[in-house]
């Protein structure tokens, strides 16, 4: 880390967007985990 | 220049960067699991015909169902402007079929409703995808490429029974 | 390091053309887009277009080609000529040389438009043969393609120019980041480029008998999936680059922004068989390989989405917003510009969510040309890219003219309107898709239409008539805005966000082509090599043209 900065911005964590983001991985998880399961249900193809 | 350089990566961020990849990591390996282990596949490189002769030579100058052995059948299917050849067949319940499908003329699109068989069908070359139903009923098939003006109006039919 | 530099009057110009002959583009290619979503939902008004308009398939392709490649060609040529010229500080090298590459796609946009116009070559914009268009529908599109060449041609020796006044200093990231969505074209585009030029051109004059669909399929998505960033990329740079400094804020990380572009020239081209996953005449290793790669190009999407909304949330607490989330609302909403890539990154999760779905392998038999597939691509293209070229118009245009933006408060209505249509849309053709619904069918033709779609068809024609307001309102507003007599005169300043860390700190290897220029040809020869060779030496040149149409 160089240590020449206005120190404003070393101070800044995005506590919010990690909110934000985990929001979105658990839609990611639950919308293609459903998909997932369609596929599994309608059967093999070899 | 003797500014310092470095990559600056928020500790946050690097902890989203790790999620990441192992959230990919888990997605690649249930979809390899459904493909290696379940048999969930998709088709694969078949073999060539000559769009201009397959309606006249070989299996698919008379296309429709041929029955391996008891339980067992291939089913030959050609698609052109705007119909399938069969448009119906008919199978007993927990039968296992082999779909080989051409186009004699532009592309077309093979989705048996309900299945995961759902493949493109290339003039000149052969989708194959084997699938096995257990459920009695009737599925459709439809054409799921654009293929001209009546491509709206191109399904058959599958009854098992 | 920006302040005051201003562009020529005549490089305002040259913009303003291109951003002309886009929206026209739009605001003539949209007009089917409702008229497809009532036809799905039971209200057929193809009858009373003729004899202007010959069928649902000539509307679908002009709906496809003029949104879909004219729109986003011309404004991304134009805009990256903005970001480009501007973060550097110098005018273009050559103006004429780029003068040139745009018209040409002027003459390619009417050579292509001539046909589509006449029913000769309604093929839908990815004109998979044995259908065969007029020859000079393929004359056109090459002639657009390489048009925007000659403009990148012209972009890079502008850099090349300031790299020399300016060595050792990092390439502004507006700039260095138009300049990647260049370079990555140019490569993705050697797919059409071949596909064209050794097949459909040929075939189409009659002076072969016949084409490969397979290898064309091949060559098409070499191009088709890479073509998505190039219209994903420009937005991307407006969210990295410009957003923070419009919300109020900054670039959170300005190494990771560049990082994430360089991973997108290197990994946007090796990944077209996932467009080809229920393909026949392609091995299933190789699909399997690019759905791999295809989930690692969604790594810098992610990187994105942390750097952006970091450099949101920053903004938001610089504006005083507090708590968890509480810095959202303190983004300034009442900005158009502002809202409208909001919104847009917000029907982009959703678009970024059903593309991991398409492009994972065998989970692509469930969805493969349903109506799913537009659902998920109106999230991306028709939204994010979309909308945020919208939002950008929104300051773009009256920088370039000189006048207010009319009506400022009608432009956030329109963001949200178009908002709302497309969730309504996109949710119902998701739906109707994993239903079983195909895509490019005039449904209400179709004889096979269960009960239980007809609800979620009602509901893409609700939400495609919202969306038509939308769209309407946009073009009135920026046309009101760029023909009005008596505006009030604007100063707009160019918004660039600054980077929390000095750009300078930035490591050197993340401003230097050659190690990634080499690293994305070998890898594209990796993944891509064996394969074409294959498909080219046992080419079979067997199948004639048809006109179904
Ligand atoms: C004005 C609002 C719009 C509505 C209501 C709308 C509606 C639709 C519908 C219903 C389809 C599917 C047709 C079918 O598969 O049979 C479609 C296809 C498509 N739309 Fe839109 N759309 C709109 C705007 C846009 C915009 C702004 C873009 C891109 C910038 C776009 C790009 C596309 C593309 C590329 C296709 C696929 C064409 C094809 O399959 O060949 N649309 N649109
Ligand atoms: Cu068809």
């Amino acid at each position: 880390m160089a240590g020449h900065k206005d120190s404003e911005h070393e101070e800044f964590h995005p506590k919010g967007t990690i909110v934000v983001l985990l929001i979105f991985v658990l839609t990611l998880i639950i919308l293609w985990g459903s998909v997932y399961v369609i596929l599994l249900s309608r059967g093999v193809t070899v | 220049m003797t500014t310092k350089q470095s990559m600056h990566i928020d500790p946050y961020e690097k902890n989203w960067i790790r999620l990441s990849i192992g959230l990919l990591v888990m997605f690649a390996a249930a979809v390899a699991v459904a493909g290696f282990a379940l048999g969930i596949q998709v088709p694969t490189s078949e073999q060539r015909v000559d769009p201009k002769t397959v309606a006249e030579v070989g299996p698919w100058a008379n296309p429709g169902l041929r029955e391996l052995s008891p339980g067992k059948y291939e089913a030959y299917v050609l698609a052109q402007t705007w119909q399938f050849m069969p448009r119906e067949m008919t199978v007993p319940a927990g039968s296992e079929i082999t779909f080989y499908i051409t186009s004699k003329d532009v592309q077309h699109g093979f989705k048996l409703q309900d299945t995961n068989l759902n493949v493109q069908i290339v003039p000149g070359q052969v989708s194959k995808l084997t699938i096995t139903i257990d459920e009695p009923g009737e599925y459709t098939y439809i054409c799921t490429e654009y293929c001209g003006l009546a491509h709206a109006a191109m399904f058959g039919k599958l009854i098992v029974e | 390091m920006l302040e005051n530099y201003e562009l020529s009057p005549g490089e305002k110009k040259f913009i303003g053309w291109h951003l002309v002959f886009g929206i026209l583009a739009l605001s003539i290619g949209s007009l089917f887009g409702p008229l497809q979503a009532f036809e799905h939902a039971g209200l057929d008004l193809y009858p009373y277009l003729q004899p202007l308009f010959k069928s649902y398939y000539q509307g679908l392709t002009l709906h496809g080609v003029l949104n879909a490649l004219v729109f986003t060609t011309f404004f991304i040529t134009g805009f990256l000529t903005l970001t480009v010229t501007y973060g550097l500080t110098r005018p273009l090298r050559y103006p004429k040389l780029n003068a040139v590459g745009f018209w040409m796609m002027v003459v390619g946009l009417v050579t292509t438009a001539v046909p589509l116009l006449m029913d000769e070559a309604s093929v839908l914009y990815t004109f998979y043969p044995p259908m065969q268009a007029h020859w000079s529908f393929y004359l056109g599109l090459t002639l657009v393609v390489v048009g925007s060449w000659v403009e990148g041609w012209g972009f890079y020796y502008t850099y090349y120019a300031w790299r020399q006044e300016n060595k050792g200093v990092r390439t502004p990231f507006i700039s260095f980041s138009s300049l990647i969505t260049m370079v990555m074209w140019q490569i993705a585009t050697l797919g059409i480029a071949a596909e064209i030029l050794t097949m459909l051109l040929p075939w189409s004059l009659g002076w072969i008998d016949g084409a490969d669909p397979q290898l064309a399929r091949t060559y098409f998505w070499f191009t088709g999936h890479p073509l998505v960033y190039f219209w994903l990329l420009p937005a991307y740079i407006s969210w990295y680059g410009m957003l923070p400094k419009q919300a109020g804020g900054k670039l959170f990380s300005d190494s990771l922004a560049r990082l994430a572009f360089w991973l997108f020239l290197l990994l946007s081209v090796p990944l077209g068989f996932h467009h080809q996953f229920v393909d026949p005449g392609v091995p299933a290793g190789w699909k399997f390989l690019h759905a791999i790669l295809t989930y690692s190009v969604f790594l810098p999407s992610m990187l994105t989405a942390f750097t952006v909304v970091a450099s949101l949330e920053y903004a938001g607490r610089q504006r005083g917003g507090k708590g968890l989330l509480g810095w959202i609302r303190a983004l300034p909403w009442d900005d158009p510009s502002v809202t409208a890539q909001l919104l847009a990154a917000i029907l982009f999760v959703f678009g970024g969510i059903g593309g991991l779905t398409n492009a994972s392998y065998n989970v692509n038999l469930v969805i493969h040309n349903t109506a799913w597939v537009p659902g998920h691509f109106h999230l991306t293209v028709a939204s994010a890219v979309t909308m945020s070229f919208m939002g950008i118009s929104y300051w773009l245009i009256p920088y370039l003219t000189g006048k207010k933006l009319w009506k400022p408060k009608w432009a956030v209505i329109q963001s949200w309107i178009w908002f709302v249509g497309m969730i309504i849309f996109s949710n119902a053709m998701h739906v109707v898709g994993l239903l079983g619904a195909p895509r490019r069918t005039p449904l209400g033709l179709a004889p096979y239409i269960p009960e239980e779609w007809n609800g979620h068809l009602l509901r893409v024609g609700i939400g495609g008539a919202i969306m038509f307001v939308g769209m309407y309102l946009y073009v009135f507003i920026v046309a009101k805005t760029a023909f009005a007599k008596h505006a009030e005169p604007a100063t707009v300043e160019i918004p660039v966000a600054e980077a929390m860390h000095d750009p300078q700190e930035t490591p050197d290897w993340l401003d230097r082509w050659v190690p990634w220029l080499i690293g994305t040809v070998a890898l594209i020869l990796v993944a891509y090599g064996p394969q074409l060779i294959d498909q080219i030496a046992n080419i079979s040149l067997t199948s004639p043209g048809f006109k179904v149409w």
